[in-house]
């Protein structure tokens, strides 16, 4: 029988600290809070702050990944994105950017030129999102996922949407092709909407509440900024919204497998980080100009 | 605080973890934040950084207001000014922090208070010295005759992760060559060596 997921944390978005220069973040995890959240590794949350106008562009420049997954979701502002693999973009509000690192890649982000000589408002996700050792090094992708294109499911009565970015919400499967099982929604919320979500007991979860309050599972109250962490007990979850809220959900399936990271590399021994730092020095990433 | 200086005398010296504890007994540990200036040119100082985290930077600033990398004193390196510390002169040189960083202060006086104690450690504060010539000699080399891809591929040798925690500038002012340069050998090593 179905039970209700228990909640085992809500969480306060902890001091907030400078990526590059263009990137103001509140690391949930791992640094933030010590939570389990395998198969999910980072979440830094740029909760929203205002960019002053300026000719310079905001970010970080040239670096490389190996090993994971970064997942870009935009809810303010704009960023641009190029990568040694020819990829690039800009990611507007409501868009989504799934990369896979995985045997390597340079890339670098940047806030868009237009956005950055208007200034305003500004406020994204970043995950990292682990590979299993059998993927770390399979070759990279990307996949850009924009508003208009994503898999979205209406709530009834005009209640809102769940946008799925990856998994499957009643029926409907998520845009992003993933390679362990995951759930990731953003799910937009009339003041008053009612819905419920369900994930297997042993995947790791947790909600970020984007915009607005809500309750989840009929008790516990959450604010804007603050991320719900879920125990491993139960199936379902609850949420009425007690403004107009956005809410990211995220849930996976455990990989369960060593760990081992530096810097912007996420592998399964030492030595393989070792490697990962000789190939960056050598060329092995390809190249991207500044 | 102290564990990785007493590791460090211990790979280098046949001692015990008491003598490494009691010799070690008196060091205190400093922080700084990121961008601290530890020694501007003028300054005096009569001790050594042993770095336990982080990373400093030792460099001068020309005429023009270009800035020289002589050398970067990441973790288990140690970092000093020897025309103060040793000649008691003036510094020409500044140290900074390149991160936020804790360093071991290592008075000059250190290794004379402790030859009791380790009898040895004289022996290898000459070895230590030596190493440093000897690291020196072949950096000079290097600057005289190497190309920019072999002074960069001898410094991710010597410093294999800075690469990640630097900006190129400051690796293109350590390898005495202009950023462009460095960009062009990075690119170049990317077409022989990216499949």
């Amino acid at each position: 029988m179905p039970t209700l997921k228990k909640v085992a944390a809500i969480l306060n978005p902890p001091a907030p600290h400078m990526v590059g220069d263009g990137f103001r973040v509140h690391n949930f995890f791992p640094s933030g809070h010590k939570i389990k959240m395998d198969p999910f590794y980072l979440l830094d949350y740029n909760a929203k702050i205002e960019f002053s106008p300026t000719n310079k562009l905001r970010g970080v420049g040239v670096h490389p990944h190996r090993g994971f997954e970064t997942v870009t979701i935009a809810y303010h502002g704009a960023v641009a994105h190029h990568d040694s693999a020819g990829n690039s973009g800009v990611i507007y509000p409501g868009d989504v950017q799934w990369m896979t690192a995985a045997s390597g890649i340079l890339h670098k982000e940047y806030h868009e030129e237009e956005f950055s000589k208007k200034g305003g408002l500004f406020q994204m996700v970043q995950l990292w999102v682990n590979l299993p050792a059998k993927d770390k090094m399979s070759t990279p992708k990307y996949q850009a996922l924009p508003n208009e294109g994503m898999s979205k499911y209406n709530l009834p009565n005009g209640n809102g949407v769940v946008e799925i970015i990856a998994g499957e919400y009643n029926g409907t499967k998520g845009s992003a092709s993933t390679f362990t099982p995951i759930e990731l929604y953003n799910l937009k919320l009339q003041a008053g909407a009612k819905v419920s979500l369900n994930t297997p007991a042993n995947y790791n979860t947790a909600m970020i509440v984007i915009e607005g309050a809500i309750i989840v599972n009929g008790t516990e109250k959450a604010s804007v900024n603050q991320m719900v962490h879920f125990a491993h007990e139960g199936t379902d979850i609850a949420i009425e919204a007690s403004e107009n809220s956005v809410v990211l959900f995220l849930s996976g399936e455990p990989i369960n497998e060593p760990i081992a990271q530096y810097g912007p590399f996420l592998m399964n021994k030492p030595e393989e980080l070792q490697q990962a730092i000789e190939d960056y020095n050598t060329g092995k990433f390809g190249y991207l100009e500044e | 605080m102290l564990e990785k200086f007493q590791a460090y005398l211990k790979e280098r010296l046949s001692i015990t973890d008491e003598q490494a504890q009691e010799a070690t007994s008196c060091l205190k540990s400093k922080s700084f934040k990121k961008g601290t200036i530890l020694l501007s040119p003028g300054d005096l100082r009569s001790e050594n950084y042993f770095i336990n985290d982080g990373l400093l930077r030792y460099f001068s600033i020309d005429e023009k207001g270009k800035e020289h990398i002589l050398q970067f004193a990441p973790e288990n390196w140690m970092i000093s000014d020897r025309n103060s510390s040793v000649f008691n002169e003036p510094s020409v040189f500044f140290i900074d922090a390149i991160e936020n960083t804790e360093v071991l202060i290592v008075p000059n006086h250190f290794f004379a208070d402790i030859q009791k104690l380790l009898p040895h450690i004289l022996e290898l504060n000459i070895l230590m010295l030596h190493n440093s010539i000897r690291f020196m000699q072949k950096r000079i080399n290097m600057l005289l005759s190497a190309t920019a891809e072999e002074r960069y591929l001898d410094f991710i040798k010597l410093y294999p992760n800075l690469t990640l925690r630097v900006p190129q500038w400051m690796i293109a002012s350590y390898l005495g060559i202009t950023p462009e340069s460095l960009s062009r050998v990075r690119k170049d090593l990317a077409k022989k060596h990216f499949k």
